[in-house]
Protein backbone atom coordinates (compact mmCIF):
# COMPACT_ATOMS: atom_id res chain seq x y z
CA UNK A 1 0.00 0.00 0.00
CA UNK A 2 1.44 3.50 -1.01
CA UNK A 3 1.05 6.44 0.57
CA UNK A 4 -0.73 9.16 -1.39
CA UNK A 5 1.41 11.97 -2.56
CA UNK A 6 0.06 15.47 -0.61
CA UNK A 7 -1.45 17.32 -3.52
CA UNK A 8 -0.97 20.39 -2.33
CA UNK A 9 2.92 19.66 -2.55
CA UNK A 10 2.42 17.68 -5.41
CA UNK A 11 2.49 20.43 -8.09
CA UNK A 12 6.03 21.95 -9.13
CA UNK A 13 5.92 25.30 -8.66
CA UNK A 14 4.84 24.70 -5.11
CA UNK A 15 7.19 22.06 -4.49
CA UNK A 16 9.62 23.96 -5.26
CA UNK A 17 8.95 26.79 -2.86
CA UNK A 18 8.86 24.67 -0.30
CA UNK A 19 11.91 23.29 -0.88
CA UNK A 20 13.74 26.58 -1.39
CA UNK A 21 11.87 27.02 2.28
CA UNK A 22 13.18 24.67 3.94
CA UNK A 23 16.41 25.20 3.06
CA UNK A 24 16.26 28.94 4.42
CA UNK A 25 15.21 30.12 7.64
CA UNK A 26 13.00 33.08 5.69
CA UNK A 27 12.83 34.13 2.06
CA UNK A 28 11.72 37.18 0.07
CA UNK A 29 9.34 37.16 -2.73
CA UNK A 30 12.09 38.11 -5.09
CA UNK A 31 14.29 35.16 -3.94
CA UNK A 32 11.98 32.68 -4.49
CA UNK A 33 10.63 34.66 -7.94
CA UNK A 34 14.47 34.16 -9.04
CA UNK A 35 15.18 30.57 -7.87
CA UNK A 36 12.23 29.37 -9.42
CA UNK A 37 11.78 31.61 -12.42
CA UNK A 38 8.05 32.16 -12.16
CA UNK A 39 5.74 34.92 -13.21
CA UNK A 40 5.12 37.02 -9.82
CA UNK A 41 1.12 36.39 -10.77
CA UNK A 42 1.90 32.57 -10.57
CA UNK A 43 4.20 33.12 -7.68
CA UNK A 44 1.66 34.82 -5.71
CA UNK A 45 -1.60 32.51 -6.30
CA UNK A 46 0.54 29.40 -5.48
CA UNK A 47 2.72 30.65 -2.36
CA UNK A 48 -1.38 31.68 -1.04
CA UNK A 49 -2.32 28.08 -1.55
CA UNK A 50 0.45 26.78 0.27
CA UNK A 51 -0.72 29.74 3.32
CA UNK A 52 -3.92 28.12 3.37
CA UNK A 53 -3.07 24.43 4.07
CA UNK A 54 -0.89 26.50 6.61
CA UNK A 55 2.51 25.17 5.29
CA UNK A 56 4.10 28.80 4.90
CA UNK A 57 3.75 31.99 6.51
CA UNK A 58 3.50 35.02 5.40
CA UNK A 59 4.36 38.36 6.52
CA UNK A 60 4.34 41.96 4.74
CA UNK A 61 7.16 44.30 5.56
CA UNK A 62 8.82 47.47 4.35
CA UNK A 63 12.52 48.12 2.69
CA UNK A 64 14.02 51.09 2.01
CA UNK A 65 10.35 52.75 1.54
CA UNK A 66 9.06 49.57 -0.76
CA UNK A 67 6.69 46.87 0.07
CA UNK A 68 8.52 43.03 1.09
CA UNK A 69 7.31 39.96 1.13
CA UNK A 70 8.36 37.24 3.49
CA UNK A 71 7.82 33.70 3.66
CA UNK A 72 8.59 31.11 5.53
CA UNK A 73 7.57 27.49 6.26
CA UNK A 74 5.72 26.54 9.12
CA UNK A 75 5.91 23.13 11.50
CA UNK A 76 2.88 22.02 9.18
CA UNK A 77 4.84 22.66 6.12
CA UNK A 78 8.24 20.50 6.90
CA UNK A 79 6.03 17.92 8.57
CA UNK A 80 3.77 17.93 4.96
CA UNK A 81 7.60 18.03 3.27
CA UNK A 82 8.79 14.72 5.14
CA UNK A 83 5.49 13.32 5.13
CA UNK A 84 6.03 13.89 0.98
CA UNK A 85 9.55 12.90 0.59
CA UNK A 86 8.86 9.41 2.66
CA UNK A 87 6.02 8.66 0.30
CA UNK A 88 8.04 9.46 -2.66
CA UNK A 89 10.53 7.30 -1.46
CA UNK A 90 8.32 4.49 -0.90
CA UNK A 91 7.00 4.82 -4.63
CA UNK A 92 10.61 4.90 -6.22
CA UNK A 93 11.42 1.72 -3.93
CA UNK A 94 8.28 -0.38 -5.21
CA UNK B 1 7.86 27.11 -14.26
CA UNK B 2 4.49 25.57 -14.59
CA UNK B 3 2.19 23.85 -12.45
CA UNK B 4 1.71 20.60 -13.91
CA UNK B 5 1.38 16.75 -13.62
CA UNK B 6 4.73 15.13 -12.84
CA UNK B 7 6.44 11.74 -12.21
CA UNK B 8 7.43 10.70 -8.80
CA UNK B 9 11.18 11.03 -10.27
CA UNK B 10 10.32 14.58 -11.19
CA UNK B 11 9.83 15.68 -7.80
CA UNK B 12 12.99 14.45 -6.28
CA UNK B 13 15.01 16.31 -9.02
CA UNK B 14 12.90 19.26 -8.49
CA UNK B 15 13.78 19.11 -4.80
CA UNK B 16 17.22 18.44 -5.03
CA UNK B 17 17.56 21.11 -7.70
CA UNK B 18 15.72 23.84 -5.58
CA UNK B 19 17.77 22.75 -2.33
CA UNK B 20 20.79 23.15 -4.16
CA UNK B 21 20.05 26.30 -5.80
CA UNK B 22 19.19 27.58 -1.83
CA UNK B 23 22.58 26.68 -1.16
CA UNK B 24 24.55 28.13 -3.42
CA UNK B 25 22.87 31.64 -3.25
CA UNK B 26 25.63 33.31 -1.70
CA UNK B 27 29.30 32.92 -2.39
CA UNK B 28 31.67 34.37 0.81
CA UNK B 29 33.55 37.15 -0.50
CA UNK B 30 36.14 36.45 1.63
CA UNK B 31 36.64 40.36 2.20
CA UNK B 32 36.05 40.39 6.25
CA UNK B 33 38.83 37.55 6.66
CA UNK B 34 40.96 39.27 3.97
CA UNK B 35 40.74 42.90 6.40
CA UNK B 36 41.22 40.83 10.05
CA UNK B 37 43.46 38.69 8.63
CA UNK B 38 45.65 41.41 7.01
CA UNK B 39 45.65 44.08 9.97
CA UNK B 40 46.22 41.16 12.53
CA UNK B 41 49.41 40.22 10.56
CA UNK B 42 50.92 44.03 10.13
CA UNK B 43 49.65 45.09 13.86
CA UNK B 44 51.53 41.87 14.88
CA UNK B 45 54.69 42.72 12.86
CA UNK B 46 54.48 45.91 14.05
CA UNK B 47 54.25 45.53 17.74
CA UNK B 48 57.32 42.98 17.31
CA UNK B 49 59.55 45.52 15.18
CA UNK B 50 58.96 47.98 18.24
CA UNK B 51 59.73 44.73 20.65
CA UNK B 52 62.78 44.24 18.21
CA UNK B 53 64.01 47.24 17.63
CA UNK B 54 63.21 49.15 20.85
CA UNK B 55 60.90 51.98 19.96
CA UNK B 56 57.79 53.07 20.75
CA UNK B 57 55.85 53.87 17.19
CA UNK B 58 52.55 54.51 18.63
CA UNK B 59 49.85 51.59 19.14
CA UNK B 60 48.84 50.26 16.01
CA UNK B 61 46.03 48.50 17.82
CA UNK B 62 43.91 51.23 17.42
CA UNK B 63 43.57 50.46 13.72
CA UNK B 64 40.33 48.02 14.82
CA UNK B 65 38.30 50.37 15.33
CA UNK B 66 38.54 51.78 11.82
CA UNK B 67 38.52 47.82 10.47
CA UNK B 68 35.07 47.36 12.53
CA UNK B 69 33.85 50.41 10.94
CA UNK B 70 34.75 49.20 7.36
CA UNK B 71 33.14 45.78 8.50
CA UNK B 72 30.09 47.37 9.69
CA UNK B 73 29.51 49.53 6.26
CA UNK B 74 30.04 46.17 4.14
CA UNK B 75 28.17 44.28 6.67
CA UNK B 76 24.96 46.26 5.90
CA UNK B 77 25.93 46.59 2.35
CA UNK B 78 25.26 42.95 2.30
CA UNK B 79 22.41 42.51 4.39
CA UNK B 80 20.54 45.22 1.73
CA UNK B 81 21.33 43.25 -1.41
CA UNK B 82 20.86 39.66 0.73
CA UNK B 83 17.18 38.49 -0.05
CA UNK B 84 16.67 35.42 2.02
CA UNK B 85 18.40 34.52 5.74
CA UNK B 86 19.94 31.23 5.98
CA UNK B 87 20.17 29.04 9.26
CA UNK B 88 24.03 28.82 8.59
CA UNK B 89 24.54 32.96 8.67
CA UNK B 90 22.02 33.07 11.89
CA UNK B 91 24.31 30.89 13.57
CA UNK B 92 27.47 31.83 12.62
CA UNK B 93 26.55 35.67 13.16
CA UNK B 94 25.46 34.72 16.74
CA UNK B 95 29.26 32.92 17.26
CA UNK B 96 31.08 35.99 16.15
CA UNK B 97 28.73 38.52 18.02
CA UNK B 98 29.79 36.27 21.06
CA UNK B 99 33.49 36.09 19.82
CA UNK B 100 33.38 39.87 19.52
CA UNK B 101 32.00 40.55 23.25
CA UNK B 102 34.96 38.11 24.38
CA UNK B 103 37.37 40.31 22.56
CA UNK B 104 36.12 43.41 24.32
CA UNK B 105 36.04 41.89 27.55
CA UNK B 106 39.74 40.74 27.26
CA UNK B 107 40.83 43.91 25.80
CA UNK B 108 39.51 45.88 28.51
CA UNK B 109 40.74 43.38 30.99
CA UNK B 110 44.48 43.46 29.52
CA UNK B 111 44.35 47.26 29.60
CA UNK B 112 43.17 47.26 33.23
CA UNK B 113 46.05 44.66 34.23
CA UNK B 114 48.82 45.16 31.97
CA UNK B 115 51.12 42.15 31.54
CA UNK B 116 54.11 41.22 29.59
CA UNK B 117 52.20 39.92 27.13
CA UNK B 118 50.80 36.72 28.78
CA UNK B 119 47.14 37.53 27.83
CA UNK B 120 48.27 37.28 24.13
CA UNK B 121 48.57 33.23 24.29
CA UNK B 122 44.15 33.90 25.59
CA UNK B 123 43.39 36.24 22.56
CA UNK B 124 45.01 33.31 20.19
CA UNK B 125 42.94 30.93 22.22
CA UNK B 126 39.58 33.46 21.44
CA UNK B 127 40.46 33.27 17.69
CA UNK B 128 40.85 29.94 17.14
CA UNK B 129 37.02 29.55 18.40
CA UNK B 130 35.23 30.89 16.29
CA UNK B 131 37.18 30.69 13.15
CA UNK B 132 36.97 27.12 13.79
CA UNK B 133 33.00 26.87 13.31
CA UNK B 134 33.08 28.88 10.55
CA UNK B 135 35.17 26.54 9.19
CA UNK B 136 32.97 23.69 10.14
CA UNK B 137 29.74 24.72 9.77
CA UNK B 138 30.90 26.07 6.25
CA UNK B 139 32.85 22.87 5.17
CA UNK B 140 35.73 25.38 4.18
CA UNK B 141 38.88 23.22 5.78
CA UNK B 142 41.00 26.28 5.48
CA UNK B 143 39.23 27.88 8.22
CA UNK B 144 39.24 24.44 10.50
CA UNK B 145 42.96 24.39 9.94
CA UNK B 146 43.32 28.12 10.39
CA UNK B 147 41.39 27.65 13.97
CA UNK B 148 43.60 24.56 15.11
CA UNK B 149 46.79 26.55 14.11
CA UNK B 150 45.49 29.21 16.61
CA UNK B 151 45.18 26.67 19.11
CA UNK B 152 48.65 25.44 18.39
CA UNK B 153 50.27 29.17 18.51
CA UNK B 154 48.60 29.99 21.53
CA UNK B 155 49.96 26.36 23.27
CA UNK B 156 53.06 27.44 22.41
CA UNK B 157 53.17 30.75 23.49
CA UNK B 158 52.39 29.59 27.02
CA UNK B 159 55.83 28.96 26.77
CA UNK B 160 57.62 31.73 24.61
CA UNK B 161 58.93 35.63 25.49
CA UNK B 162 56.83 38.43 24.01
CA UNK B 163 58.42 39.04 21.58
CA UNK B 164 57.80 35.71 19.98
CA UNK B 165 54.31 35.97 21.22
CA UNK B 166 53.90 38.91 18.35
CA UNK B 167 55.06 36.90 15.72
CA UNK B 168 52.95 33.97 16.48
CA UNK B 169 50.04 36.08 16.66
CA UNK B 170 51.13 37.68 13.16
CA UNK B 171 50.94 33.93 12.33
CA UNK B 172 47.85 33.78 13.17
CA UNK B 173 46.16 36.45 11.43
CA UNK B 174 47.78 34.64 8.48
CA UNK B 175 46.59 31.26 8.98
CA UNK B 176 42.94 31.75 10.71
CA UNK B 177 41.87 35.11 8.60
CA UNK B 178 44.13 36.19 5.32
CA UNK B 179 44.89 32.97 3.85
CA UNK B 180 41.59 31.58 3.92
CA UNK B 181 40.11 34.80 2.80
CA UNK B 182 42.54 35.06 -0.10
CA UNK B 183 41.44 31.27 -1.08
CA UNK B 184 37.44 32.51 -0.71
CA UNK B 185 38.32 35.32 -2.62
CA UNK B 186 39.96 33.81 -5.24
CA UNK B 187 36.82 31.04 -5.35
CA UNK B 188 34.51 34.32 -5.79
CA UNK B 189 36.18 35.57 -8.31
CA UNK B 190 36.35 31.98 -10.41
CA UNK B 191 32.40 31.90 -9.83
CA UNK B 192 30.09 32.63 -12.83
CA UNK B 193 28.55 35.78 -12.55
CA UNK B 194 24.99 34.61 -12.05
CA UNK B 195 25.68 33.08 -8.29
CA UNK B 196 27.22 35.89 -7.44
CA UNK B 197 23.79 37.69 -6.10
Amino acid sequence: MFKELDPILHSQLRLAVVSLLISVKEAEFGFLKEKTNATAGNLSVQISKLKEAGYVEVSKQFKDNYPLTICKITQVGVQAFEDYVNALQSYMHR
Amino acid sequence: MQAENFTEQDSLKLINEMISKAKKSHIEKGIASILWGGLIFFCSMYTWVETQFNFNGGDPWILTLVALAIQIFFAAKDGKKRNYKSYEADVLGSVWIAFGICMFVLIIYSNKHPSNGEITSLFMMLYALPTFVTGKVTKFKPMVYGGIFCWLFSLISIFTPFKIDSLLMAACGLAAWLIPGIILWNQYKKTPKAANV
